[in-house]
């Protein structure tokens, strides 16, 4: 065998562990909570597009905790593994058992819309997180806005560094939405002032990478005032970049997503000035689950606030964004 | 070793070393290129692939390959960290177990290989996605960082464990990271086992042709498990240096590593049909990769455009490291 077909068949392997490595947590569990024996026990189910991201993670850790609070509410969590058809079946399932509503975080827009329609038009409320479909077959879209969060990033930098600076920004895959809107709103916030992105990398939400990207910004630039990273590891990466070449204390980090245990952590010790929130609207999903069962009419769209944690208020649990 | 310097294949390693170092010193980003830190910083960030790719060339020239070493640098960051970071074991009890579970994985593709005899390729793939699951598993999906869940669902945060902080760290003035010492240690030693032991020269023996090996009296099986559990113990240093580097435990870190691993061994000039090659080609390969990745950092190179150069650097090296063949 030559090294091409070795690279070749390598690579096969690469993709045959972006496909079957992606299990994080067994399909299919559930979380029920201890019912009086006549209520109607009401089956939700959640459709996950992975639950390799620690976001994905607490948005699962949100509805299970928002649903163990109501007696009569059993929740069927799946990982669709990234996997856009394995998603698909999954929402045909639920219709299949007749659950008495969805909710779906769905990995993309086009193939998912006739999926979720179908459900739709079958009688079962549909509540679709953070990613919307095409068209208007579910009951509710609950998502937050990154252009809106970036925007609020820039402004607060803006603030906090008098009007002007030397900024280094760590994106997100520039090839996903959030990485492509935290960037453009970062810059919408920032306009106007004497900010200055002196370098810009594509970190790919990765924290080693934001960490390797960072070194050479150190290298390069004689002095940062600030680093805007996409996500709270990637803020955390250049911050020990900064640390490694004792510059930490030279600038600010700027972060994005406020996990309780990552971005609100690191804010908490003092490691980030500050960290946004985007909300996982799970909590939400399962407050118009209930409306929906209810009977009551819900809106179309909702579209989370977020909160900006820094260390003055990190205390107190955050504020509110206008 | 000798072998790869009578067919001049470590010139043409050079060759295409020289050829990245060139393109740093043109695109030198300012100046950046010619600093200190910029060299220091390559190295160190070499250095994880480096400690992959000794484990992977032993393999490679036995004739086979380890596509498990980047799930197994996972498992192992994952395990360790947990170890360290929240059960507050000790280093001297941890890192030991950290690498035997290394040695572990890699005896488990090993014997995969030797006894139902399944190819390489598809032994350590199984392997590669096991311990990735295995991984997710053990940290809960999770990354296995310093706030650690209390049975109540809150978090407390405790401290980077002195060990991290103590491979993190820099020695001789702030001029050497110590997880390039660690590379350079597992170089020495993987080039002593391969250059100066009987081991060594049955790899090669067993990598050329396995049937001659086998008449003229070499335990094949032995010399092969023995390939994979240093490939595996390898995998298993890199995950702690990884972990170390990133104050964590991430099930998802190393994913693509192996390929990287072999990129540097290709790249070096060891042959992917086995028997030939060697260490200080690996380091080659290695200092080739690790200033590519360092200067399209430094010049903030788009993504996409990293992606084709990189592509097209691996072919012409490759290309460069044929000719001998023709």
């Amino acid at each position: 065998m030559n090294w091409e077909v070795w690279l070749g068949t390598a690579a096969v392997g690469a993709i045959a562990m972006g496909c079957s490595g992606g299990s994080s947590s067994p399909e299919g569990g559930t979380s029920t909570s201890n019912a009086a024996p006549n209520d109607k026990i009401y089956t939700i189910g959640m459709s996950q597009c992975n639950r390799g991201e620690p976001w994905r993670v607490q948005m699962d850790a949100d509805i299970k905790a928002a649903a163990g609070e109501h007696l009569n509410l059993k929740v069927i969590f799946k990982d669709a593994q990234n996997d856009t058809l394995k998603q698909r079946s999954q929402i045909e399932e639920f219709i299949t058992q007749k659950v008495d509503a969805i909710i779906v975080s769905p990995k993309e827009s086009q193939p998912l819309t006739e999926p979720i329609a179908k459900a739709y038009e079958a009688g079962i409320p549909v509540i679709v997180l953070d990613r919307a479909v095409i068209g208007d077959k579910y009951t509710c879209f609950i998502g937050a806005d990154n252009v809106k969060i970036g925007r609020a990033a820039g402004e607060w930098l803006k603030n906090a560094l008098g009007g002007k600076g030397t900024v280094v920004e760590l994106k997100g895959l520039q090839t996903s939405q959030p990485g492509i809107d935290r960037n453009k709103g970062f810059r919408e916030g920032i306009a106007g002032s004497d900010i200055k992105v002196a370098f810009e990398a594509d970190m790919k939400w990765l924290e080693p990478d934001a960490r390797k990207e960072m070194e050479s910004a150190l290298t390069r630039l004689p002095k940062i005032d600030a680093v805007y990273a996409h996500n709270d590891p990637g803020a955390h990466g250049a911050y020990l970049a900064a640390k490694a070449a004792g510059r930490d204390k030279e600038m600010l980090f700027v972060g994005i997503d406020a996990l309780p245990h990552e971005g609100v952590m690191y804010v908490k010790n003092g490691l980030l000035a500050s960290t946004f929130q985007y909300p996982t609207g799970g909590k939400e999903a399962i407050e118009v689950v209930l409306k929906v069962l209810k009977g009551e009419t819900v809106e179309k769209t909702i579209t989370l606030g977020s909160r900006v944690f820094t260390k003055d208020n990190v205390d107190a649990g955050g504020e509110a964004l206008p | 070793m000798k072998d790869a310097f009578r067919h001049g294949a470590a010139a043409r390693a050079l060759a295409a070393l020289v050829i990245v170092l060139l393109l740093g010193v043109i695109f030198n980003a300012d100046g950046a290129f010619f600093k200190l830190t910029t060299h220091r910083d390559a190295l160190r960030q070499a250095s994880v692939y480096g400690i992959l790719a000794c484990g992977m060339t032993l393999v490679i020239i036995s004739g086979g390959i380890d596509l498990a070493v980047g799930s197994v640098l996972a498992l192992v960051a994952v395990f360790v960290s947990k170890m360290t970071i929240w059960w507050g074991w000790s280093p001297w009890l941890s890192v030991p177990t950290a690498l035997a579970a290394g040695a572990v994985c890699g005896l488990a593709s090993g014997l995969l290989v030797v006894y139902p005899r399944l190819q390489p390729f598809i032994a350590t793939l199984a392997m590669m996605v096991f311990a990735r699951g295995l991984a997710k598993t053990l940290s809960g999906g999770v990354k296995v960082a310093t706030a650690v869940p209390q049975p109540d669902g809150s978090f407390e945060f405790v401290d980077v464990p002195a060990v991290f902080r103590g491979i993190d760290s820099r020695v001789l003035g702030d001029n050497l990271s110590v997880v390039t010492i660690i590379l350079a240690v597992c170089v020495a030693v993987s080039w002593w086992a391969l250059a100066k032991t009987v081991w060594g020269r049955n790899v090669y023996a067993v990598g050329g042709n396995e049937q001659a090996a086998y008449v003229s009296g070499i335990s094949v099986v032995r010399t092969k498990l023995v390939a994979y559990i240093a490939s595996g113990f390898f995998a298993a240093v890199a995950g702690i240096c990884q972990a170390a580097q990133e104050q964590q435990g991430d099930p998802e870190a190393g994913v693509g590593y192996e390929l990287t691993a072999i990129a540097i061994v290709v790249i070096g000039g060891t042959s992917l049909m086995g028997g030939q090659g060697s260490l200080a080609l690996t380091v080659f390969g290695m200092l080739t990769i690790g200033y590519l990745e360092k200067m399209l950092s430094l010049n903030a190179v788009p993504e996409a455009m990293r992606l084709m150069l990189t592509g097209a650097i691996i072919v012409i090296a490759v290309m460069m490291q044929r000719r001998r063949q023709l």
